[in-house]
């Protein structure tokens, strides 16, 4: 591997930087991850508001985007172990409201960091966490927090997340791959965020997302969801409530 | 489909233990092939019951694509009856009615494979027709099956007694596997939920499943009908698998 040929980009660099984003996004998460109705309605304030906190990975060779990185600053004053359970949804919002009502931040946190397909298993995403942390650094943030996705709770949709994030490896870092990437780069675990992002679909729509059919109210296993999902025939709505955890990286010192 | 193409063979063919060698390992799961019962018994199939035995033979490609495997039991009950244990209870029961000289009068089928690179080709309903010609040629009445319905694993919060009433929008059963067999005339007894018990230890649910279990709890397995109950202080993982008690009337 020769990660030289990764350069570190922003979407000023690139003049269709979104749409080559969009297709990371898309060719990296399951279908139903793509139906939040936060992210829907605010995904372009990322650029409109903070572009200077989105960037990719180009391959200079290829000229393709290998992997992009989302976050965003805002406001917080208690102590970080305070972050609420709204985890991704919540620091959407907020950063949003921070800066419409000029609060000035004082704290990033990450949204999203995504590894194309293709480009996995590359070392890629320490890179990534890195690059992060240098814009928070360039702001004089003291912290990057992040509500992160532990990827592989998805095999263990009946585990709690409060159990899953203590499971341990042989050499004692965490069982779960992205939160070892997170703390080989020197993240610490606040908590769990337990309502991080809430996906609401009629029951159609998630025949759709899917490719499974929910012919009564119950719980259903999702390919790729962290948590069961739960479908109200009565109602016509799926509601899938995803938990994330609440990383810290330290800036400064 | 050519049906000239795949030919009934039995035990009698002088090459068929070779031909069906690893068949079953490429349909299941790991973990299924993990069931005690099966394992203690497999070998009677052929040294008590070999004439209920048999593979669709490609004679084009010279392989077996499909493979039925049955024995002859006694019930003189009720098909409602019909126990829990459906497939464990019926292998044991078969041996031990053969071993004591009981005569039979039913026939039950306990396994129908495809193999999975002839699949969507119409060979599970063939094969189907292979078994119930044994039941007729044997002189039963009734073929029963504990079957595995094809796609529960996708649902493995669903309890199966609803999950078998699930229809598609034409008012077939949900279930590939149980559409193929309603199709032929089989009807639904009802679920059996104690078919199958596979135990094993955290070390070899491990190798079998390559997940971790860490802790006590339920897990949802790839490929298991119903969630594994994982039990630290015992080391010991048992999956209880629900099948479907399903009869053919054939003579």
């Amino acid at each position: 591997m020769t990660p030289d040929r990764f350069q570190v980009i922003h979407p000023k660099d690139l003049i269709d930087y979104r749409d080559r984003a969009g297709d990371i996004g898309e060719a990296s998460w399951p279908e139903f991850m793509m139906h939040d109705s936060i992210a829907n309605e605010h995904w372009h304030e990322l650029f409109d508001r903070f572009s200077e906190y989105q960037f990719g990975l180009l391959n200079t060779e290829t000229n393709r985007m290998a992997a992009m990185g989302n976050s965003l600053p805002f406001r917080w004053d208690d102590d970080i172990s305070a972050l609420p359970e709204g985890g991704w949804d919540w620091v959407f919002v907020k950063a949003i409201e921070d800066h419409k009502n000029k609060v000035t931040p004082n704290i990033q946190s990450a949204i999203q960091i995504a590894i194309h397909p293709d480009y996995q298993s590359q070392g890629l995403s320490i890179r990534m966490v890195q690059a992060m942390r240098e814009i928070g650094q360039s702001k004089g943030f003291k912290y990057l927090v992040a509500p992160v996705r532990p990827n592989q709770k998805s095999k263990y949709p009946l585990i709690s997340i409060d159990d899953y994030i203590q499971w341990t490896n042989d050499e004692g870092l965490p069982f779960d791959a992205w939160l070892r990437v997170h703390a080989r780069a020197g993240a610490k675990i606040i908590k769990p965020c337990h309502e991080a992002m809430i996906i609401r679909g009629t029951r159609a729509e998630w025949e759709r997302w899917t490719g499974m059919k929910f012919p009564q109210s119950d719980m259903y296993i999702i390919p790729g969801a962290l948590n069961p999902m739960q479908m109200n025939v009565e109602k016509d709505e799926g509601v899938y409530i995803e938990p994330n955890v609440w990383l810290v990286h330290q800036i400064e010192e | 489909m050519n049906n000239e193409r795949f030919q009934v063979i039995t035990p009698n063919h002088t090459n068929y233990r070779n031909l069906v060698r690893g068949l079953t390992k490429e349909i299941w799961p790991e973990f299924m092939l993990h069931d005690a019962v099966a394992n203690e018994l497999w070998h009677e199939l052929l040294d008590r019951f070999a004439e209920y035995q048999l593979a669709l033979y490609d004679i084009q490609n010279n392989r077996v694509a499909a493979m039925g495997n049955s024995f002859p039991l006694r019930w003189d009950e009720p098909l409602e009856n019909l126990p829990e244990g459906g497939w464990d209870w019926a292998f044991l029961k078969a041996v031990r009615n053969h071993k004591q000289g009981v005569v039979p009068n039913i026939h039950c089928a306990i396994q129908i494979i495809v193999r999975p690179d002839y699949q969507g080709l119409g060979l599970s309903a063939l094969a189907i027709e292979a078994v119930r010609s044994v039941t007729k040629s044997r002189g039963f009445q009734l073929l029963i099956i504990p079957i595995r319905p094809s796609e529960k694993h996708k649902y493995p919060l669903t309890s199966l007694d609803d999950y078998i009433n699930w229809k598609t929008e034409k008012g077939l059963p949900f279930d590939a596997w149980l559409r193929v067999h309603l199709r032929v005339g089989a009807k639904i007894i009802k679920v059996c939920h104690e078919s199958k018990t596979i135990r094993g230890t955290r070390a070899e649910w491990g190798k079998w499943t390559e997940m971790r279990f860490p802790q006590n709890g339920q897990y949802i397995i790839d490929g298991a009908l119903n969630p594994m109950e994982m039990n630290i202080e015992k080391d010991e993982g048992v999956y209880i698998e629900p099948n479907v008690w399903i009869m053919h009337e054939v003579g």
